[in-house]
């Protein structure tokens, strides 16, 4: 069996470093975030990391306003799918940009947030 | 493979209840067995949905307790999970246990409890049912993916707020006509655009409500449903999935598991969406009833905000959608929701469906999704 390039735990201990990684399938190119086993395009199993620069435009965005039970302390707080400039989509926080200035195609830059021990995809500005 | 029928349908009082999900689903199982005329006793199977019994009611293995509490014990079951999509997906395996010849009555439905716990509570377990890694840690809630997709849909199509505000006060209205609902009071569209927002742009009477209750069918071969006074036949039955990952999905403003579910539907039953004389589809916000209209080919992508507002999918319109009341009003339950539907389109194309009759509906639709739009299953329905 081989072992997977980077699992979620990967992803996630690279993240908290400040670096985003994808893959990248080696037979047809196509990009992935999470890791998985297959590639859904070409159903190849050649995936190599790829770093990810972290700049991309917001797809569609929300500000939650009810939260799960221990997050009550965090809302308002906003929540986008991000289409990084490599053409790879990611869901994350948004913080430090006012709610109002959140629009489709806004400019944004990946940055982890670490809250109560846990990594979380964030976005602030570009 | 053997033609299947719907004999039977029972489903409780939707709202708050001081009764388990076991209970509940036996009360309406109890129902569904009368309704059909046969003998308890002829329950060969049950299949059973529910979602978050483990959290709100810290039990499990509920499928047996089920069938113990029903009165009949040594029945197998089989539990179902599938987020929201839960008993439809069970029904659709118990349709083809039937139709392949293995049993020929099935008991199949689901039953949830969620109001015995704080809202907070409720949204957190509901939220399980997105992926843990990457979206539960960013705080994404149901409300927040209907969101997204509210979003995109707007800026794609030109969807406005007041279009999506229609659907609720349709599908409040509705509701009024449905003695099981729970809510059963008219609406305005200014109640809708003055509520609070939940997630942007989806405001507290965009969302549908938590509720308790449970629902049931009683499933027969053709053998047996020929015997029957007023069997339903279910014509097809399709169930198709799309990625968990809600940044992977290519358009927001589509649900594509709706598009693919429903032509395995229409191509099983052999049947076209002008066929359709009733609908009961899965609301569980207002955008979600004016994407899955389009995904299931009734409207052209983009233009379900207008047949809203136009008032198409009302009773009396071209094509009601939701008689029950739907999501929004009747509740939802989300371990009984795909078998709430499909007992409503029963009612239906029986005639028995009182205030609420879709006069001579001979065709009928239930559509239900689970989770980040990942599950879907449509199915349809007809009298011969």
């Amino acid at each position: 069996m081989a072992e997977p390039v980077i699992n979620l735990k990967g992803f996630f201990d690279e993240a908290r470093a400040g670096r985003l990684t994808g893959i990248r399938c080696g037979r047809c190119g196509a990009l992935a975030i999470p890791p998985k086993e297959f590639c859904e395009q070409c159903q190849h199993r050649e995936w190599q990391p790829v770093p990810l620069g972290g700049t991309g435009t917001i797809v569609s965005h929300t500000v939650i306003r009810v939260a799960p039970r221990g997050r009550g302390g965090e809302v308002p707080y906003a929540v986008a799918v991000v289409r990084l400039d490599e053409g790879v989509s990611l869901l994350g926080r948004v913080v430090d940009i006012p709610f109002e200035a959140l629009t489709s195609g806004l400019p944004v830059r990946f940055r982890p947030i670490e809250l109560e021990q846990q990594t979380l995809i964030g976005f602030g500005p570009a | 493979m053997r033609r299947v029928a719907v004999i039977g349908v029972g489903v409780t009082k939707f709202g708050k209840h001081d009764r388990t999900s076991a209970e509940l689903f036996a009360e309406a199982a109890a129902d569904a067995i009368t309704d059909a005329e046969i003998a308890p006793a002829a329950i060969q199977a049950l299949y059973f949905g529910n979602v978050t019994g483990g959290e709100t009611e810290r039990q499990l293995h509920m499928a047996p307790l089920a069938a113990t509490l029903l009165g009949l014990p040594t029945v197998p079951t089989t539990r179902f999970e599938n987020a929201c999509a839960t008993s439809h997906v069970a029904f659709r395996h118990a349709v083809m246990e039937i139709a392949s010849g293995v049993s020929d009555v099935i008991l199949v439905g689901g039953a949830e409890r969620v109001l015995n716990v704080p809202t907070e509570s409720a949204t957190e377990f509901f939220a399980y049912c997105s992926d843990a890694s990457l979206e539960q840690p960013a705080g994404l809630t149901f409300p927040g993916v209907f969101a997204l997709i509210a979003r995109a849909h707007m800026d794609k199509y030109g969807t406005t707020e007041e279009q999506m505000a229609h659907v609720a006060v349709k599908n409040h209205r509705h509701g009024t006509l449905n003695p099981k609902a729970q809510f059963r009071k008219e609406i305005t569209l200014d109640t809708v655009l003055k509520s609070a927002y939940v997630a942007d742009p989806l405001k507290l009477f965009d969302c549908c409500p938590f509720t308790d209750g449970g629902a049931a069918i009683v499933l027969a071969s053709e053998e047996v449903a020929r015997r029957h006074r007023r069997p339903i036949w279910v014509l097809g039955t399709h169930a198709a999935t799309d990625t968990m990952f809600v940044h992977e999905k290519r358009d927001l403003a589509r649900i594509p598991a709706t598009e693919r579910a429903a032509q395995g539907a229409y191509r099983q039953a052999g049947k076209t969406p002008a066929d359709v004389n009733v609908v009961e589809l899965h609301d569980c916000f207002t955008i979600a009833e004016i994407v899955a209209t389009e995904g299931l080919g009734f409207f052209e992508p983009g233009t379900g905000g207008r047949a809203a507002e136009k008032g198409w999918t009302s009773l009396g319109g071209k094509l009601p959608v939701n008689p029950s009341g739907g999501l929004k009003a009747k509740g939802h339950p989300i371990g009984a929701t795909g078998a709430a539907q499909i007992a409503e389109i029963v009612t239906q194309l029986r005639g028995e469906a009182g205030p609420r009759q879709v006069d001579g509906a001979s065709t009928g639709l239930t559509h239900t999704l689970g989770g980040n739009a990942a599950t879907v299953v449509v199915s349809l329905f007809g009298r011969g």
